[in-house]
């Protein structure tokens, strides 16, 4: 595969960063349907990289299979020096140190945003209330809403819910941030509100996977854009390289029809 | 790191502006809407709905009017139920020893007063609820006294006045046979009871009258005094307008007269029998333990109203909520027993048992929740575990003798030690479990102690006082034990596991499989061989284990169809986060899924408490067995089965709808932030 001189640039500054994500040949069926054919991907310390690709083309399933939502059946995923294996203790030392951020936002109903918050640092992380509440009061100004803490989800537009969505997962300190489709759900006019909350989160060196639609974002923020088709990683590349040139067929098929 | 701009536009303000109400209708309208089908669509329609109204009105004012003419008759002795008062409650519950009963009512109250007072306050009463209630209430006392039929006459000897077909008055003579006055022999067919004339049965009603339209005046007053908006929008608080009404009732034990019946046994001749005092004041004995249970409310209530909003509330909350828990036991052991301890046996056995235990467990809590104990902590719960399991099965086959108290407190050791891994950490953190345990085992050992010695206190059956008191207990404990095992069951039943699945399973249908009266035969003859050599259990506790083994199979299907309603999402969001299975189970899915079981799991509780009348039949002395089988035995009232069977419905339904209200009033404090 024969690479332009700006990805060279961007791949060899990375390459002196440490591997936070590696993936060998992944591979995952759903009975007999296979959902990931041998994906690799190496993601570094730092990186933002946003996936694209058609539905069904296996998306949801790598990123949730790198913090054990979906298991794989054979491959190598190791994060952050840790492989996941059926050792639950490894499960759960990933799963403190990845955080996720869902389409349909999934905030606790029953409890108020403070609560969501702080939830998993004070039972995961073992902190204190006072300091698990100080950092919820913390996160919800980065993400702007401070002044909602004691509402309950169920009193918040999609956008308010999806930057608690947000807080809530960065409450556990992770070291990687996933993201589903995070704006899929919203209306046109809170998109910008949550998109805006993941550039500053990206400016501020957040390793982040962004699985994503929002071709502005992906041109804008993502160090490295991988696009994947029935399963496979096709290409991948820098934003200026996919969108300009890119090499496969199926890519130039898929920007095409989106953009 | 700059933040992101603020975006306060898109909050959404909790109904700023309310919505505009319809304005109330007035009566005639309402009465034309609500009966007579709206005087909207075909004549047809409206003739049919108008019919249909007045068929069951028709229908209602009878049944009502036989009621009334029931409990208002001369012929339905009353006073069996009157005497029997302590009986239909309480059984025989010696005298001597009643102030156990009022301590624990009163521990109760204690309980009630402070969580009423710490209750979010709702909106209360509205004056347009109140007039409504007044006047249906006015309403139906009003035509309860145009609707009763006169009273029948007596003679001066109590039986009712006789007479002919024609309306002649008949008498007895001396030797008791019926006869004219003028001395003639009567007819023996055609006979009627001479009632009083129609104004004579008014006039003697007029008290009721007057009740029945001053309750309509007050609604008169408050529905024109009061302008429609401040009709609905002026609210009396709830609570205190119920504590007042049971003020107001409590207090005309002081000044009107109830009369006093009683059933009770001269010291001097040993001769025991009713005594009836009509139109006298209720015996001090009724009248004084009532006033200070209504002053202990009271003061429990303004506690609970002091203590809102202070910083300790939460505290206070988790405390209350744990004297709810101990009281049903404290209670039943204050009520049962007046243990006579032998000292020299507390001292040499159960208190070095407890000791051990206690200090022995409390290192172990500590130990195993060390910081990187790791592997070793599961293996030493489950070390722990097996030992009590072999004690039972050692018990079983009668291998070595033991303390029963001891094979039940290392279960309650492993079952703790499981506990640990949660509560490794800090010193903080383990102190937690720590306490835990010694609490659990020093309430435990006390309970034990306290069953295992012989008491003062002599009832009647060797089981327990009777009664309704009976009925409460088998409820409360079966809610109490079979809510858990439910949860567990239904947990067990949505469990990843193929083997809990199908434990679960195997388990709740058979239970649902089979009669409650059935398994309730079941256990009272067979559960004594399921238990180890030497231990026996007493009818009443067979019979409770029975009821919560059959409730926690229904409960547990409740439970399923709440936690299924639980979307997928949370469960990926708490694995997400790195939440435990625990933790998910108990912050996250159990919450919600039980918030959505409310409904069922109060109607299962609802009807458990009905379900508590088949005691009656397997030999418990209940509610229902005192109204039907031991009050008509008794000679003063042979036969006399209605109105003790009418006085413990109104009992039940009292109850089953104080439970439904209080249901409806969760339900609505937990909808908060529901999506
Ligand atoms: N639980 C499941 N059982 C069976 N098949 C599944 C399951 N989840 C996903 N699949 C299949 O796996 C394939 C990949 O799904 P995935 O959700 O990863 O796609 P995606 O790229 O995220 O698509 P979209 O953009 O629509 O979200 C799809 O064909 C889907 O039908
Ligand atoms: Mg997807």
């Amino acid at each position: 595969m024969s690479i332009n001189d700006a990805t060279v640039a961007v791949t060899e500054e990375l390459a002196t960063r440490d591997d936070m994500i590696i993936c060998e040949g992944v591979d995952k069926w759903y009975g007999d349907f296979q959902a990931l054919k041998g994906v690799s991907a190496t993601i570094k310390e730092r990186e933002v990289v946003v996936v694209l690709g058609p539905s069904g083309s296996g998306k949801s399933t790598w990123i949730r299979c790198i913090n054990r939502l979906e298991q794989h059946q054979s491959g190598r995923i190791i994060v952050d020096g840790v492989e996941l294996t059926n050792d639950t203790r490894n499960i759960e030392k990933i799963r403190s140190e990845v955080g996720m951020v869902f389409q349909q936002f999934n905030l606790f109903p029953h409890l108020t945003v403070r609560d969501n918050i702080t939830l998993a640092p004070i039972w995961v992380r073992k902190k204190p209330r006072g300091e698990a509440e100080a950092l919820a009061t913390q996160l919800l100004e980065r993400v702007g809403i401070p002044e909602q803490a004691d509402k309950f989800p169920g009193q918040l537009s999609g956008g308010q819910q999806q930057r608690v969505a947000i807080a809530r997962a960065l409450a556990m300190e992770p070291r990687v941030m996933l993201f589903d489709e995070p704006t899929s759900a919203l209306d046109p006019e809170m998109i910008k509100e949550v998109l805006d909350v993941m550039k500053d989160l990206a400016r501020g060196g957040m390793t982040m996977i962004v699985v994503t639609h929002e071709m502005g974002f992906a041109r804008e923020v993502a160090d490295r854009i991988i696009f994947m088709e029935s399963g496979e990683i096709v290409e991948t590349g820098t934003p200026e390289h996919f969108f300009t040139s890119p090499e496969e067929d199926r890519t130039k098929l898929f920007l095409s029809q989106i953009l | 790191m700059e933040s992101t701009p603020l975006d306060t536009q898109t909050t959404v303000e909790s109904d700023v502006a309310t919505r505009p109400e319809e304005a109330s209708l007035p009566p005639l309208e309402w009465m034309q809407r609500n009966l007579f089908g709206g005087g909207q669509g075909s004549v047809g329609a409206v003739a049919r709905s108008t019919s249909l109204t007045v068929v069951f009105t028709l229908l209602g004012l009878f049944a009502y009017q036989q009621l009334l003419n029931f409990i208002f008759s001369e012929e339905t002795n009353w006073n069996s139920v009157r005497v029997n008062l302590r009986l239909l409650f309480t059984q025989a519950y010696p005298e001597s020893d009643y102030h156990r009963i009022w301590v624990s009512l009163g521990l109760v109250l204690v309980l009630s007063g402070v969580g009423l007072g710490l209750m979010k306050v709702g909106r209360g009463i509205s004056m347009k609820k109140i007039a409504t209630w007044c006047v249906g209430w006015g309403v139906l006392v009003v035509l309860g006294v145009f609707l009763r039929q006169p009273s029948v006459l007596v003679g001066d000897d109590g039986t009712p006045l006789l007479a002919d077909a024609d309306g002649v008055a008949l008498a007895r003579d001396g030797l008791g046979a019926l006869v004219y006055l003028d001395g003639s022999p009567a007819p023996s067919q055609g006979l009627s009871v001479v009632r009083e004339s129609y104004g004579d049965a008014i006039s003697s009603r007029s008290g009721w009258l007057l009740i029945g339209l001053v309750l309509i005046g007050i609604a008169a007053a408050i529905w024109f005094g009061f302008g429609d908006k401040r009709r609905r929008s002026t609210f009396l608080p709830a609570i205190p307008l119920s504590i007042a009404g049971i003020g107001a009732l409590i207090s005309t034990t002081w000044w009107y007269n109830w009369g006093n019946y009683t059933f009770s046994t001269d010291e001097e001749t040993g001769v025991s029998g009713f005594n009836f005092e009509p139109s006298v004041k209720v015996a001090e004995t009724t009248r004084n333990p009532w006033t200070i249970m209504f002053v202990v409310l009271v003061v429990a209530y303004v506690l609970g109203r002091r203590l809102r909003g202070r910083a300790f509330e939460q505290h206070f909350r988790g405390l209350l909520i744990l004297g709810w828990f101990l009281a049903p036991f404290v209670t039943f052991f204050a009520i049962l027993r007046g243990p006579e301890f032998d000292w020299a046996y507390v001292a040499a056995v159960d208190l070095p048992l407890w000791l051990a235990f206690g200090i022995g467990g409390a290192a172990l809590m500590w130990a195993l929740t060390k910081p990187g104990i790791g592997e070793v902590g599961r293996v030493l719960a489950v070390l722990v575990l097996a030992i009590a399991a072999f004690t039972w099965i050692a018990a079983f086959f009668g291998w070595f003798g033991m303390l029963q108290k001891v094979r039940l407190s290392f279960l309650l050791l492993g079952l703790t030690a499981l506990l640990a891994p949660n509560f490794i950490g800090e010193a903080r953190q383990r102190l937690t479990l720590v306490y835990v345990w010694t609490g659990t085992i020093t309430i435990f050992h006390v309970m034990a102690t306290i069953i295992n010695t012989p008491s003062s206190i002599e009832v009647p059956t060797e089981d327990f006082a009777g009664g309704f008191m009976v009925s409460i207990y088998v409820t409360v404990f079966t809610l109490l034990f079979s809510f858990p095992l439910g949860v567990l069951l239904a947990l067990a039943r949505t469990s990843r596991l193929p083997i809990f699945r199908l434990l679960a399973t195997v388990y709740i249908e058979a239970f649902r499989g089979v009669p409650l009266i059935t398994m309730l035969f079941f256990f009272t003859v067979f559960v004594n061989l399921f238990l180890p050599e030497g231990m026996e259990l007493a009818l009443l506790a067979a019979v409770t284990i029975a009821f919560v083994l059959f409730s926690a199979a229904y409960l547990a299907e409740n439970v399923r169809g709440g936690l299924q309603a639980v979307r997928r999402g949370q469960y990926e969001a708490s694995d997400a986060l790195g939440l435990t299975t625990v933790q998910r189970t108990g912050f996250i899915v159990l919450p919600q899924g039980l918030r959505v079981s409310i409904p069922p799991l109060v109607g299962q509780a609802i009807a458990t408490y009905k379900e508590t009348s088949l005691l009656a039949i397997v030999g418990v002395f209940d509610f229902l067995r005192m109204a039907r089988d031991i009050i008509p035995n008794q000679p003063e009232f042979l036969g006399e089965r209605k109105p003790a069977l009418l006085f413990i419905c109104v009992i039940y339904f009292v109850g089953a709808y104080a439970m439904s209200k209080y249901s409806q009033r969760l339900e609505k404090n937990l909808g908060v932030g529901e999506r």
